[in-house]
């Protein structure tokens, strides 16, 4: 279980509504540093480019969908490393079996609570070995 | 064809017995009765012969010095044959069937005809030459011998009928002063007895012929009664065979003009018959295909292999079996998706002779399965995108944490937060509802504390129901009870009842919870103070989008589905779940779950630890 407190945050997503709300939630609420990747495709320079604590993954997006984009990242050696926790509508127990399976550390349902979203993800982060 | 049967008449030999003359239900009375009527046919023929014999003994003595007495004689002889000819009518004509009456008549008959005999002998025979005399003696001898004939179906009747005539001639004979004629007398006892004997034995004869004619009338009367019976029998074999007949031609009809493909093959899947609607399916004509393995020519050939093994295990198991997905070619050689019911047909040694298969194309429903997950699935995810802007910026706006807004802006925004919600639990609803009813609905059943998930239920609802002013209350010591649930969607039941009971509560109401032990089952309560529930609603208000009156979906919220959705998730819980009226007004809606033991609860538990 780590101590440290999470301070840097990445998520890929596409829809730009999202984007903003999940950004004001995490930076006016959890006072963490937020990176934003609109396009999958670009998003592994991004995320080794911020150099993020922990990064959040959409599901479906266009180009690249976000169990695609996990590989990728697990493939690379410079985010193989990192935890992940989608953001996803899928909410059944066999779906979130399978992200679990992915090797993700968590799974939060759309839609999410912004209020909460800080406190969940800190949650998650705390229960990392 | 004709069904109706030839009137039965039964032959005897010399006389017929109508198969309808029933037996009596007294054999010895009827037989009895037989005996009677055998001694009054006797009658006419005995009368006339009386009048025959008396005619000639009239004429014969006609000359003699005793003329006056023998007319005398002959007119009594010619009244008791007119009385016995009366009897005679008035047995014929008899209403009563009192057979010792008539019997007793006839004694007395016989009596008057030996007396008048006996008389002759007494008063003419003496007083006439000795060539009269052996002349009247042949007679009498003759009349007593011929009255064995008349009246031995009734011996007694003969001995009374002989002892008239031979006791007065006896008496003559003994008194005649002649050697000879005392000798005689003294025969005469003898010669009656053997008479007598004679009629006896011949009483028994006829005694036994009617009998054996008694006997042969229940035999025919049987006979009549199981003649009916093979003819009820045949008759019911003719009606069954017609509604055999009709049912084939209904079969026939219904397989022919039936939507659903009907085929028949032999145990070496070769075809037999097959219906319009298999012709269609399969795009063959009944000859291209009668005879030919059904396995080759209607499965694709790289299938082969697996198709002819599930044939034999079907075979293998001679039990009807239903294959709800087969992939089948056309003769055009389009594949599709059928599903089929096969039954064997089996003989007496469970050999399977012929296999009926009836099937349909389900390959549009397959696709319209297909389309409807992917419609769910992107309704699911394209609603849910969207409300998460629209519900994250309200909370984010009403959270504070963009700093204050006006008053009137704030309520505005909690409205539309409050409505987005409500729009997000109706599509969890419809969601949930269509993946229970597609069975893909899976439930992650763990060891859960129902009184600690009660209490925590409550605190979560606590807030909604201050909205409509109403207290969630629990008894503070719930008696502690486990069992295997989903807790998230046991809390989702809780919720929902938690929620109705608060919005049909009168403001400032209680709701009120409960928890009882029930053997191995627990009974969770939920009891309002609300208007109960309309006697016409009771029916349907477990079934979906079931409202008490369409105007509550309005005042109150709710789409109706909660309450399907809590009664599957309960029975997917092995549970039941149920309302009933609460004492006082109100409703109590209740659900029970199988408690578990400690043994389970451990087992359960590692088995959780270690997955």
């Amino acid at each position: 279980m780590t101590t440290k407190s999470l301070e840097r945050v990445c998520y890929v997503e596409d829809d730009e509504d999202i984007q903003r709300i999940v950004r004001m939630s995490l930076e006016r609420i959890g006072k963490m540093k937020v990176e934003i990747v609109g396009d999958p495709m670009v998003a592994i320079d991004a995320i080794v480019g911020f150099k993020p604590d922990l990064v959040m993954l959409d599901w479906m997006m266009p180009g690249m969908d976000g169990p695609t984009l996990f590989r990728r990242m697990q493939e690379n050696p410079q985010t193989k490393d990192l935890p992940v926790v989608f953001i996803t509508a899928k909410s059944t127990p066999t779906e979130l079996d399978e992200l679990r399976s992915l090797g993700a550390l968590g799974a939060i349902s759309k839609p999410f609570s912004p209020k909460e979203l800080p406190q969940q993800l800190q949650a998650l982060w705390n229960a990392l070995p | 064809m004709s069904t109706e049967a030839a009137p039965t008449t039964t032959y005897t030999g010399e006389f017929a017995v109508p198969a309808d003359h029933a037996p009596a239900a007294d054999p010895t009375r009827q037989i009895l009765a037989d005996r009677v009527e055998q001694l009054y046919r006797q009658s006419v023929p005995g009368t006339l012969l009386t009048l025959f014999v008396g005619a000639i003994i009239t004429v014969e003595l006609w000359t003699s010095f005793y003329r006056d007495l023998t007319v005398i004689w002959w007119l009594i002889t010619i009244a008791i044959s007119a009385a016995r000819y009366g009897l005679y009518r008035a047995y014929l004509e008899r209403v009563d069937h009192d057979e010792k009456k008539w019997l007793r008549w006839m004694a007395i008959g016989a009596l008057a005809a030996g007396v008048n005999w006996g008389i002759a002998s007494a008063v003419i025979f003496p007083s006439h030459t000795d060539n009269q005399q052996v002349f009247l003696a042949f007679i009498l001898a003759g009349l007593i011998s011929g009255g064995i004939a008349l009246f031995a179906s009734v011996w007694w009747t003969y001995a009374i009928y002989a002892v008239g005539i031979i006791l007065p001639f006896t008496y003559v004979l003994a008194n005649s002063g002649s050697r000879m004629f005392v000798e005689l007398a003294l025969l005469m006892p003898v010669f009656y007895l053997a008479n007598v004997v004679v009629a006896y034995r011949l009483d028994h004869v006829f005694t036994s012929g009617f009998k054996a004619r008694e006997d042969y009338r229940g035999v025919a009367q049987e006979q009549k009664v199981m003649t009916a019976q093979i003819e009820e029998q045949l008759q019911e074999l003719l009606n069954a065979r017609r509604e055999v007949e009709a049912s084939g031609r209904k079969l026939s009809l219904f397989a022919e003009r039936a939507p659903i493909a009907v085929l028949e093959f032999d145990a070496n899947a070769t075809v037999l018959e097959m219906n319009p609607a298999a012709e269609n399916l399969f795009g063959y004509a009944l000859g291209e295909l009668v005879g030919r393995n059904a396995l080759q020519m209607l499965f694709p050939a790289d299938e082969l292999g697996i198709n002819e093994s599930w044939w034999r295990d079907f075979l293998s198991g001679v039990e009807p079996a239903t294959f709800s997905r087969l992939r089948c070619l056309r003769r055009d050689g389009l594949d599709i998706m059928c599903e089929f019911t096969l039954t064997p047909l089996v003989n007496d040694e469970d050999d399977v002779i012929s296999v009926i298969a009836q099937g349909r194309d389900i390959t549009q429903q397959i696709e319209a399965e297909r389309l409807k997950k992917e419609f769910t699935s992107t309704l699911s995810h394209e609603l849910r995108t969207p409300l998460t802007s629209i519900i994250g910026s309200l909370q984010l706006i009403n959270s504070g944490v963009l700093g204050d807004v006006e008053k009137d802006v704030s309520e505005l925004t909690t409205i539309a937060e409050r409505n987005g919600q409500r729009l997000l639990d109706l599509i969890n609803d419809l969601l949930d509802i269509e993946k229970i009813e597609s069975g893909k609905f899976t439930l992650a059943p763990e060891v859960v504390s129902i009184d600690s998930l009660l209490r925590d239920t409550l605190v979560l609802n606590k807030g909604f129901a201050d909205r409509y002013h109403v207290q969630l209350a629990i008894g503070k010591d719930l008696a502690p009870a486990k069992v295997e649930a989903d807790p998230k969607r046991l809390v989702q039941v809780v919720t929902n009842l938690l929620s109705n009971a608060a919005k049909f509560s009168p403001e400032g109401g209680a709701v009120d919870v409960t928890l009882k032990l029930d053997g191995d089952r627990v009974r969770v309560g939920v009891h309002d103070r609300g208007p109960g529930i309309p006697d016409a609603f009771r029916s349907r208000i477990f079934s979906r989008f079931a409202q008490a009156d369409s105007t509550a979906t309005r005042q109150k919220g709710g789409t109706g589905l909660g309450l399907a959705i809590c009664k599957r998730l309960i029975e997917l819980m092995h549970g039941s779940i149920g309302f009933e009226d609460r004492p006082g007004g109100g409703s109590t809606f209740y659900f029970e779950l199988p408690v578990l033991g400690d043994k389970a609860v451990s087992n359960l538990e590692q088995l959780g630890a270690a997955q």
